[in-house]
């Protein structure tokens, strides 16, 4: 239990202005629900822990503005991403529309690596359907992307879908991972470890320099 | 600049110190300073220095003091509200015997690291005071003269608000400020400065973790029944169940070791016996009836045989169940003496069970030693993870050891044994007992523990008997079979031997544990809610602000308009934060270059609160591309806090055009105010340059001020040398841009200065720059230089024509005016003929000559 974790990466959350991935990430860090939408301006992040096939994995989940005018600087975000949320509203066509602009401007910006995964917020709103779930399932294939619909609401697939994203991130370090899998038991290796995640954490500090690089 | 070199020029040779660290604040350089060799004459000292100017040489420095980092040496931090938000300096204050002075240390890494040497040295620091013993020839000497002439205080007490309580020197008001600004005392030394601990955060986390894990977990205990049997190659001849079935309740586990199994040569050679079946049989029928159990695993190493069962309902919850032996017999290996082993996992534990059998003979307890070192270190069980190392029987949190471990009791005869035992002074007896008195030296089962023995010893018994043994050999009663554990949360009920039973020529023993286990539930729920709190904390501990807004409009920006708006910053996190504007990629600034904020950066404490001002100016650099529409007055600066968020704001707003900053050619073609034009119109004339209509000769606003000047001020006294005021040159800007009134508003002066403006924010000078060369190889030759204006594109040469013609005008009037050709030359040479790049004087001294040509009486 002195270990607090394992490994550390970043998750992003990308779509319009107003599908609700603020609420998204409120929900699956704190558990709650705020409806009001107070439009992010900026670049926000919360961090939680997770415990994947054992390990214990801190995500930092970045929040970003999804407003058109902030998109050539929230760009340079995605390029420090291992995964990347695709967010779109099941209550507006036009959200899922600009699904293809958001998917290509992570091709253009993001590491080869990223990790991706499509899904429609809003699930609850029944009524106010206007995206097909066939047509996100359709898309996600497309895409290659895992795909669920969630409500932040309703507190449906949101944990199932963080972890997916996680597992999949997980999946596609697993050679840096089984390295350190191979030393969990050795304690002589656990402090190296720890120094590490040092480096791990002074590079979430240093943001200040290092953010567009 | 590392002004280090200079202080290292005034120190003498022989001092041979190390400067560690530096900084300067105000008129000041301090240097802390270490002895290189381990002089107990020169303990490491603070040196404080006066400077002329930047520092660079010896020369420029003056040593006004030294603080010796001795037992009298003290530094606080000084807290006070003021400069924690104004974040940029610490205050520290230093004192040593009974004077102490405050330093303000500007905020950054070099004062940081500054204080952490003083913190490192005050701590490794001498309790010799040397400075009255330095000789004289040594800095240390110099400035003991130097301060005997009483020479340093007065200029202490300017320059760094020096206190020196004997010489009584300060005023009460003095006092008085400094108790003001400081909550701290200096008597209290105790109070060493501490850096901020950035880190403080996680330590915080990982304490609160460790805290919160003894209170969220609750233990729940599980009975393990233990029996060891040596039963000297017999069969089962008598139930088990007074050995078995001796508790009140059924344990959840039974852990049954045999010994002696089979003494067989087959057994011994091919480890095959029928005794196993009959014995694991036997020990099923004589379990607690009042319970149903479940045989986990059995393992066996010929003669020792070790049997797990689990109540039924605990099932579920052993896992990876392992089985390993280890034999230390003849030549190390064979079977007749050794242990087997069996490993599992309950809930959350680690659990491995061994039962063995030591070294018989009551001389080899070294022997017996020596087998529990070798079965601890050669049994090791495969793991799962093919990668992972194989794991001991010492890794699991739980270990229970039963078996014949053959210890005897030594140093006592027959009959003396005999005659404790038969007066049930076992207690007595345990101190001659050869295991206890190991384990005492621990020269084995270190760290294990064992219940206290009220129970005769179990060996050896005439087989079908109570009765000790009556063969020739006579031997001594031991209490060989054993039980032991180790780990925490284990208790023992009971501690028994069964005279009952009479197969073997050994009575079997039991004991009951009682092992605490973290129960499995909740061990997960508690480490979930930690992990979840954790994360709450830290989410709550990254910095934040909140901004007063998040948009800023300008509205009308004009050329040369100071405009600024405030951001507040309130830390609304529970951290204090640094924030700064950050680059933008593909920008060289953190901002456009029409703006500024104004602190880019700094502290603010937790609750407290900071202005930016963002301010806007448009000057000629930045002008010509507001001016038609290339650029906007748009941006979105980035305000990061460290290990933090990041914010937007946008600044947008709309500027208007301007003749200042647009070019003569263009101003050519503006037939109306440029500010009556549409941006589109505008910047139609940019691209495509529109010739319907013939250009004016000259910019109409130029005409304006000229012939405005032309008419009033040409006999005003100091034309071009007295400056306007800012407000007439607004208007008269506005007026140019917006307008064609019949005069211009203001002072002569103003219109002056208007002028001068005009041609200093052409983005292309009179003479065009690619002119620049030419003129000044022509300079001293009048009909060269009149040749080059005449290459200029037609409306430069009808401008700089025009102006030549109206200062010919103005040196007319130089009995009025006080102006001459120098002056004029002067003053336009160096906006006329504007140099691409920087400019010397010989080439200055050259566009003056290159113009004066034209501003003689009777040229052209
Ligand atoms: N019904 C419903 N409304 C949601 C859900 N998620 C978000 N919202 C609402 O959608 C609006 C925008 O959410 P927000 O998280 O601020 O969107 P963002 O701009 O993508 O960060 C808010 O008013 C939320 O209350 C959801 O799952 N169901
Ligand atoms: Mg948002």
């Amino acid at each position: 239990m002195a270990k607090q974790y394992d490994v550390l990466f970043r998750l992003l959350l990308l779509g319009d202005s107003g599908v609700g991935k603020t609420c998204l990430l409120c929900r699956f860090t704190d558990n709650e629900f705020h409806p009001s939408h107070i439009s992010t301006i900026g670049v926000d992040f919360k961090m939680k822990t997770v415990v994947i096939d054992g390990i214990k994995v801190r995500i930092q989940i970045w929040d970003t503005a999804g407003q058109e005018r902030y998109q050539t600087i929230t760009k340079q975000y995605y390029r420090r991403a291992q995964g990347i949320f695709l967010v779109y509203d099941i209550t507006s066509e036009r959200s899922f529309q600009h699904i293809m602009k958001w998917a290509s401007d992570v091709d253009e910006y993001a590491p080869d690596k990223v990790q991706k995964i499509l899904v429609g917020n809003k699930s609850d709103e029944v009524d106010k359907r206007q995206v097909a779930t066939e047509q996100g399932v359709k898309l996600a294939k497309a895409y290659g992307m895992d795909f669920f619909e969630t409500s932040a609401f309703t507190n449906h697939n949101i944990t199932e879908s963080f972890t997916r994203l996680a597992e999949q991130v997980l999946a596609a370090n697993k050679k840096d991972l089984d390295l350190l899998r191979m030393s969990v038991n050795d304690e002589l290796n656990l402090t190296a470890l720890e120094e590490e995640e040092g480096l791990c954490d002074s590079g979430t500090g240093d943001q200040g320099k290092g953010c567009w690089c | 600049m590392d002004q280090s070199v200079a202080i290292q020029e005034t120190l003498e040779r022989e001092e041979n110190c190390t400067i560690v660290s530096f900084f300067c604040s105000h008129a000041l350089v301090y240097g802390l300073l270490i002895p290189e060799k381990k002089d107990c004459l020169f303990e490491t000292k603070i040196f404080i220095y006066n400077h002329r100017r930047m520092a660079i040489t010896g020369d420029d420095v003056s040593l006004e003091d030294i603080i010796p980092i001795s037992l009298d040496f003290a530094v606080v931090e000084v807290f006070c509200v003021v400069c924690l938000i104004l974040g940029a300096d610490t205050r520290v204050r230093v004192s040593y015997c009974e004077e102490e002075l405050e330093l303000r240390l500007p905020f950054g890494s070099h004062s940081r690291c500054f204080l952490t040497e003083v913190n490192r040295a005050w701590s490794g620091r001498s309790s010799l005071r040397v400075i009255s013993l330095a000789p004289a020839s040594t800095t240390v000497g110099k400035l003991n003269q130097h301060r005997k002439t009483g020479l340093l205080s007065d200029f202490y007490f300017v320059e760094i608000n020096r206190h020196s309580s004997y010489s009584g020197i300060s005023s009460r008001e003095d006092r008085d400020d400094l108790v003001r600004s400081s909550s701290h005392t200096p008597s209290n030394k105790a109070q060493i400065l501490t850096m901020p601990q950035f880190g403080l955060r996680d330590t915080l986390i990982r304490c609160e973790l460790l805290k919160n894990e003894e209170s969220y977990t609750y233990l729940e205990n599980f009975s393990f029944f233990l029996g060891t049997y040596n039963v000297n190659g017999q069969s089962p001849k008598e139930s088990l169940r007074p050995w078995l079935s001796c508790t009140l309740n059924p344990p959840d586990m039974y852990c049954v070791g045999f010994q002696e199994l089979d003494l067989s040569k087959e057994a011994f050679f091919f480890n095959d016996t029928p005794k196993e079946l009959e014995w694991t049989k036997a020990v099923s029928e004589a379990l607690h009836a009042d319970a149903k159990y479940a045989l986990v695993k059995i393992v066996r190493l010929v003669g020792i045989m070790l049997i797990f069962f689990v109540k039924k309902e605990h099932a579920e919850f052993i896992s990876e169940v392992e089985a390993e032996t280890v034999g230390t017999g003849i030549m190390g290996r064979m079977g007749n003496k050794g242990a087997v082993a069996i490993r599992f996992c309950f809930h959350n534990s680690d659990i491995c069970v061994v039962n063995s059998h030591f070294a018989a003979h009551i001389e080899e307890y070294e022997r017996r030693n020596q087998d529990y070192k070798d079965i601890c270190s050669r049994l090791q069980f495969r793991q799962l993870d093919p990668t992972q190392p194989p794991l001991t029987i010492m890794k699991h949190n739980v270990v229970l050891w039963i078996g014949d471990l053959n210890y005897r009791i030594s140093d006592l005869d027959v009959d003396n044994v005999k005659e404790l035992i038969s007066n049930k002074d076992f207690e007595t007896l345990h101190t001659y007992d050869q295991l206890k008195r190991q384990i005492d030296k621990e020269a084995v089962f270190d760290g294990f523990l064992e219940g206290d023995i009220d129970f005769q010893p179990t060996y050896k018994y005439d087989t079908g008997s109570d009765n000790w043994d009556t063969s020739e050999k006579c031997r001594v009663p031991a209490w060989c079979d054993r039980i032991l554990w180790k780990g925490k949360n284990i208790e023992q009920k009971h501690y028994h031997s069964h005279m009952a039973l009479k197969t073997s020529d050994h009575k079997p023993v039991s004991s009951m544990l009682i092992v605490g286990r973290i129960n499995g539930e909740a061990y997960k729920k508690t480490f979930e809610d930690i992990v979840r709190n954790i994360d709450k904390m830290e989410n709550e501990c990254i910095p934040s602000v909140s901004l007063s807004q998040r948009e800023f409009d300008f509205k009308d920006v004009k050329f040369m308009q100071h405009k600024a708006q405030t951001l507040s910053l309130f830390n609304d996190g529970q951290v204090p934060c640094q924030f700064e504007f950050i680059q933008k990629p593909n920008e060289p600034t953190y901002c456009k270059p029409w703006l500024t904020a104004n602190p880019y950066k700094g502290f603010i404490a937790q609750g407290g609160s900071v202005d930016i001002e963002l301010e806007i100016f448009v000057n000629r650099t930045t002008a010509p591309e507001l001016n038609f529409g290339k650029q906007m007055i748009e941006d979105i600066l980035v305000l990061h806090l460290e290990r933090g968020k990041d914010y937007f704001i946008s600044v947008t707003g709309n500027y208007l055009p301007s003749c200042y900053g647009t070019p003569i050619n263009l101003l050519c073609q503006l037939r109306e105010p440029i500010q009556d034009m549409t941006q589109e119109t505008l910047r139609k004339l940019v691209s495509i340059v529109l010739n319907t209509e013939k250009p004016l000769d000259i910019p109409k606003e130029l005409w304006m001020m000229v012939d405005h000047l032309f008419r009033n001020a040409i006999k005003q006294e100091d034309i071009f040398q007295q400056p306007g005021l800012r407000s007439e040159l607004a208007e008269i800007r506005d007026c140019l841009d917006t307008g064609m009134p019949d005069s211009l508003p203001g002072s002569n002066h103003s219109v002056a200065e208007a002028l001068l403006l005009f041609l200093d924010s052409l983005p292309e000078p009179v003479v065009p720059y690619h002119f620049y060369q030419q003129c000044l190889e022509s300079c001293s030759n009048a009909s060269q230089c009149e040749k080059v204006i005449s290459m200029l594109p037609q409306c430069h040469q009808n401008v700089f024509n025009y102006l030549a013609a109206f200062l010919r005008e103005l040196l007319k009037n130089s009995a009025s005016n006080r102006l001459d050709v120098n002056i004029l030359a002067t003053i336009f040479a160096s906006l006329l003929l504007r140099s691409p790049m920087k400019q010397d004087f010989a080439e200055k001294r050259k566009t003056q000559e290159f113009f004066q040509h034209f501003l003689i009486q009777g040229s052209s």
